[in-house]
């Protein structure tokens, strides 16, 4: 049973209600369509994070095992020494962007075309050179997943943010704006019949008389 | 009170809209391709996204081509429609569909399947516009 609004029974009030109705009518609308989207943009999200989670630990291992033939094969101090000597900067640009009103954030490794590592090539073997490119691969799906990690679970707060708006205008302001509209109009039919009982009373007493 | 709630639900639902539009060539020349929104905040691009529309198009439909793209949505659920121009985003929503679209009306319209598609492939020069016929 949807709970009436409290209000005066005008016709003021009526044409009042009747406005509030369109509005919550048409932000229901609009509302709806943008948790679609939304939905629509999570689950997507969802499975390009799951594929990106899979692709981060692919490239993990594959990096390790790289990396330990290198060590294997060049001698871990000596590796390590290569490896401190060419420590390079990572540069990741951060911005955000916006889905239909939620603002996420956007990541993106900064490529600046030449290669990261600056060991020396001479001292080095291919092994080397091999991890540190596995390497770089990892790090752009870390930069990746982090990206779609946090889009993930912006998008699912605004979802159930959303949703719980939805439910309220639904189940709670529609129906209780129309209840009350509902109670108006029969509210006024009822003084209309009253109205029109008195009025035949009075021609009758008027007729007596 | 609730009326200011509901009128704030329609605001926020386009305030993400940038100000103006950007042409591809002068994107790919930036450091930070990016545009300004109605809210004051920055819409960043991904320079491998716009490197990827780049290369479906040749000079001078770089220089017509204008970021972001506006993806309406209508009254009609199933339905999305993307505003455009001209022939080039027609070329560039049918290479990343790999299907043939049409451009009616300064709108190609798509359904929501491809909808998801796209933004999959381009989700930073892709934005949601909420029609004005639903909003207003």
């Amino acid at each position: 049973m949807p709970q009436l609004v409290k209000v005066r029974p005008t016709k003021i009030e009526l044409v009042k209600l009747k406005r509030r109705l369109s509005l919550a009518q048409r932000v229901e609308k609009i509302v709806k369509d943008r948790l679609s989207i939304l939905t629509m943009e999570f689950l997507q999200t969802a499975r390009e994070t799951v594929e990106a989670k899979r692709r981060v630990l692919d490239e993990s291992s594959r990096f390790y095992r790289a990396l330990s033939i290198a060590a294997g094969y060049h001698g871990y101090m000596a590796m390590e020494k290569e490896l401190i000597a060419s420590e390079a900067d990572v540069k990741v640009t951060a911005g955000s962007r916006n889905i239909a009103g939620v603002r996420i954030p956007s990541f993106e490794l900064m490529d600046n075309g030449k290669p990261m590592r600056g060991y020396n090539l001479v001292d080095t073997s291919s092994w080397l050179d091999r991890a540190a490119q596995l390497s770089e691969e990892c790090l752009r799906a870390i930069v990746e997943l982090a990206e779609l990690q946090r889009n993930f679970e912006l998008l699912a707060m605004e979802i159930k943010r959303t949703k719980r708006i939805t439910n309220a205008l639904e189940y709670i302001v529609i129906p209780g704006l129309q209840a009350t509209i509902n109670y108006l109009n029969m509210k006024f039919e009822e003084r209309d019949r009253e109205e029109k009982v008195r009025l035949k009373r009075v021609k009758v007493l008027v007729a007596r008389g | 009170m609730l009326q200011e709630c509901l009128k704030g639900e329609l605001r926020v639902v386009n305030i993400g809209l940038p100000q103006s539009q950007k042409r591809l060539r002068d994107l790919l020349s930036e450091k930070y391709p990016h545009v300004v929104c109605n809210d004051g905040s920055t819409h960043l691009f991904k320079k491998s996204e716009l490197e990827y529309l780049a290369n479906m198009l040749d000079t001078d439909e770089q220089r017509t081509l204008l970021l972001p793209m506006l993806i309406e949505l209508g009254a009609d659920q199933a339905q999305a429609a993307i505003i455009c121009e001209g022939k080039v985003e027609e070329k560039i929503i049918s290479k990343a569909l790999n299907m043939p679209v049409a451009c009616e009306e300064t709108r190609i319209r798509i359904y929501k399947p491809q909808l998801a598609l796209l933004r999959r492939k381009l989700k930073t020069t892709t934005v949601y516009v909420f029609s004005a016929k639903i909003v207003a």
